[in-house]
């Protein structure tokens, strides 16, 4: 995928400047879209995040908008910087006055932004942002995050193994044992922490569990303890530069074991791994919400198929990506969600105002398969632990196969059974 | 002796070496032209683009590359100095400063403009060695005894060469030299061209080692400053050694406890340092 700032830019610029005046009749619907169009997390997934926003917006107005009102974007730009993020927030709110906010990449960002959105009486669609932390035990009323939450990412993962190595290992799950290795910042703690209470709940050993700082200049440390330890899969929560520096390191280290697994953010760009390890990472495993085009069409309905292919043949004709990350998938998802099902009914019924999107949210109800991530939406209510949150999101576990991802988990909607313990074609396999 | 811990020292140790061309680089310019290049890492960066676009998308031989890098990074520490440094060489140290720290920006907005923001690698790699239990990487193997004959060169240039000898005057005592006949601004040009091409060479090192994206300099900036500062600002070769130690603080720092609080030893080792000798570990 070929992106740079420029091209992103231009594609808001365009976005925000215009098909509104052109194709509208009455004032436009201005929302705030907050990415990280540079900066580190712009290569780990916020790029294709934004893209995926960009269509959904594109294709709303193309349908008429809300009663030909059309919504315009007004696109920031929060630089893979908390501080920037907030800042960026408090001028789309201030200056340019939007009453919804949608986006936000990293959860870093999204724990002092839900806070500040929510300060200010306006709504945060968070699309990607994963952590738990961000909204467990908060009772925020105008905060929402369709997407899955990290306590999903563990269960995901440790299912999958326990479910999986005792019939392709030999191994029990009591003596299974799992390195857990994970960025420091909430996205990398909430998921660490996941996957260590449902390893502790399946009885999985822990052999290793230690984060790093996603900037470390090198992991080699890292590699040499889990050498030392022999967990029976590495369970790796990262960004990108991390992650790749991470892959190098432990090939060049001699670290070997029976599986690898991503959980989203830079295992979820296939591409970019692929560039750089070529069909090393086979096999690999990852935790995500599915990407659209990993499901079959049948599974979903009519309206959301449609959606699939439009998604599809766009971001594909934008980007040249051979298999679109999941970001792509969850930015336009969960804006088409919002779109569609919280901002038409919300000024329809109630001029769009602030109160109107939380209660038209609220009553949003889609079933399982309506999505074109195959999850359905249904917001935890207020006075709720994790009020905001969709329950009805669902995380999955692939497999990467000949830059492909394939569903493995869960086994009634896989495509097969695993690939596991890593094949001896792959340098990381046990000898 | 634990095999694992051998090995987490000898990790630091070539780690050690990825940080000591910077180092090197930093001082040299310091020592001689007083004046912090805040834009260092990013000079890397620049290189390490040079490096992968000549590679992998003109398709150059690496080896050729590799020796483009070093001119064209040279060039821009000379251009650095001609256009930012030399017309502020008279104001106050905060100044040249920020003006450094704006070529930071300026070098990493056009990265992500040129390159945009993906993350670029190089795809070489060589095979690990392995001694017993222990295995060492072969792509930091080479780095390191790179980093060492290429200090050795520096060293042999500023000890046995007239224009050597004359950085190492000036970077002595500044406002006697010129009474001695050594002009100043061609030594300031020599300093940064040289300061420039370690920055290259620390680019074609690195770049076999890590992606590259527009804010990789993030990565070991800090860290590089952090080293300079405790070998002593403008002190080669105790910056070169405190490449060295810093390196393998990290590293076993990391094996007895954990990657996150080894940096937080490393970082209390150079506050202590700071305390006992604030100018610099290695100062005279």
């Amino acid at each position: 995928m070929l992106m740079n700032r420029r091209t992103v830019m231009a594609g808001a610029a365009a976005l925000a400047a215009g098909r509104a005046s052109a194709q509208g009749s009455g004032a436009p619907i201005r929302i705030g879209l907050l990415h990280d169009l540079s900066g580190p997390f712009a290569g780990a997934g916020s790029v294709p995040l934004f893209q995926g926003a960009e269509i959904a917006i594109e294709l709303f107005n193309e349908r008429g908008g809300v009663d030909g009102r059309m919504v315009q974007a007004v696109s920031a730009d929060s630089q893979s910087r908390a501080e920037v993020a907030i800042n960026e927030a408090e001028r789309l709110i201030g200056q340019e006055r939007v009453d919804v906010v949608i986006g936000v990449y990293s959860s870093a960002h999204a724990v002092p932004l839900a806070q500040r959105m929510q300060a200010a009486g306006k709504i945060l669609w968070i699309n990607s942002a994963i952590a738990t932390a961000v909204l467990k035990g908060k009772n925020f009323t105008t905060i929402f995050r369709p997407t899955v939450h990290s306590d999903q990412y563990g269960e995901g993962s440790v299912m999958f193994l326990s479910e999986h190595c005792e019939r392709t290992t030999r191994i029990a799950p009591r003596n299974f044992k799992l390195g857990i290795i994970y960025e420091d910042g909430p996205y990398g703690v909430g998921v660490a922490t996941a996957l260590e209470a449902n390893a502790n709940r399946v009885g999985m050993p822990i052999a290793l569990k230690e984060g790093y700082s996603a900037t470390a200049p090198d992991l080699s440390t890292l590699v040499t303890k889990l050498r030392r330890e022999r967990p029976d899969a590495i369970l790796q929560v990262g960004y990108n530069p991390d992650i790749t520096l991470f892959l190098r390191q432990a090939k060049s280290g001699g670290l070997r074991t029976r599986m690898v697994i991503g959980h989203g953010a830079g295992y979820s760009q296939i591409d970019r791994l692929t560039e750089t390890f070529g069909r090393e990472i086979d096999h690999f495993c990852n935790v995500d919400p599915a990407a659209t085009q990993m499901l079959s069409p049948e599974r979903l309905t009519p309206q959301a198929r449609e959606l699939q292919q439009i998604l599809l043949d766009r971001f594909r004709a934008r980007t040249r990506s051979n298999d679109p990350p999941t970001h792509a998938s969850m930015g336009f998802n969960n804006t088409w969600v919002f779109l569609e099902h919280v901002l038409k009914p919300a000024v329809r019924q109630g001029g769009g105002s602030v109160e109107a999107m939380r209660t038209a949210a609220l009553a949003v109800d889609i079933p399982v398969g309506g999505t074109i991530q195959g999850y359905g939406v249904k917001f935890r209510p207020p006075g709720d632990e994790m009020a905001g949150q969709n329950e009805r999101s669902i995380a999955v576990v692939m497999q990467f196969e000949d830059a492909k991802s394939i569903v493995r988990w869960p086994t009634p909607i896989a495509a097969g059974p695993p690939v596991m313990p890593l094949p001896a074609s792959s340098p990381f396999a046990l000898r | 002796m634990d095999p694992f811990l051998l090995e987490a020292i000898v990790n630091g140790i070539l780690l050690g070496g990825v940080f000591a061309l910077p180092v090197l680089g930093l001082n040299l310019v310091f020592g001689v032209v007083d004046v912090v290049w805040l834009c260092y890492a990013e000079l890397v960066m620049v290189g390490m683009y040079c490096v992968w676009f000549l590679h992998t998308q003109a398709g150059w031989p690496l080896i050729l590359a590799f020796a483009a890098c070093l001119p064209v990074v040279a060039m821009l520490g000379l251009l650095l100095h001609l256009l930012v440094v030399k017309p502020l060489l008279g104001s106050p140290p905060i100044t040249q400063v920020l003006a450094t720290g704006g070529v930071l920006f300026i070098l990493q907005g056009g990265a992500m403009l040129t390159f945009g923001t993906d993350f670029r690698s190089l795809g070489v790699e060589m095979p690990p060695m392995e001694v017993g239990e222990i295995f060492v990487s072969g792509t930091k193997l080479v780095a390191f005894v790179a980093a060492l004959v290429s200090a050795a060169g520096l060293w042999a240039f500023l000890k046995f060469t007239y224009v050597g000898t004359a950085i190492r005057a000036i970077a002595r005592d500044r406002e006697v030299m010129p009474l001695m006949g050594v002009d100043p601004q061609r030594i300031y040009l020599v300093a940064s061209a040289v300061g420039g091409g370690l920055a290259g060479l620390a680019a074609c090192l690195l770049v076999v080692q890590l992606d590259v994206h527009p804010f990789i300099g993030l990565s070991f900036g800090p860290i590089t400053f952090m080293i300079c500062v405790m070998g002593g600002l403008g002190n080669m070769l105790g910056g070169f050694l405190a490449a060295f130690l810093m390196g393998v603080i990290i590293s076993t720092g990391g094996f007895w406890w954990n990657t996150e609080m080894s940096y937080v030893v490393a970082f209390v080792f150079f506050i202590v340092v700071m305390f006992a000798r604030p100018r610099g570990l290695f100062a005279r």
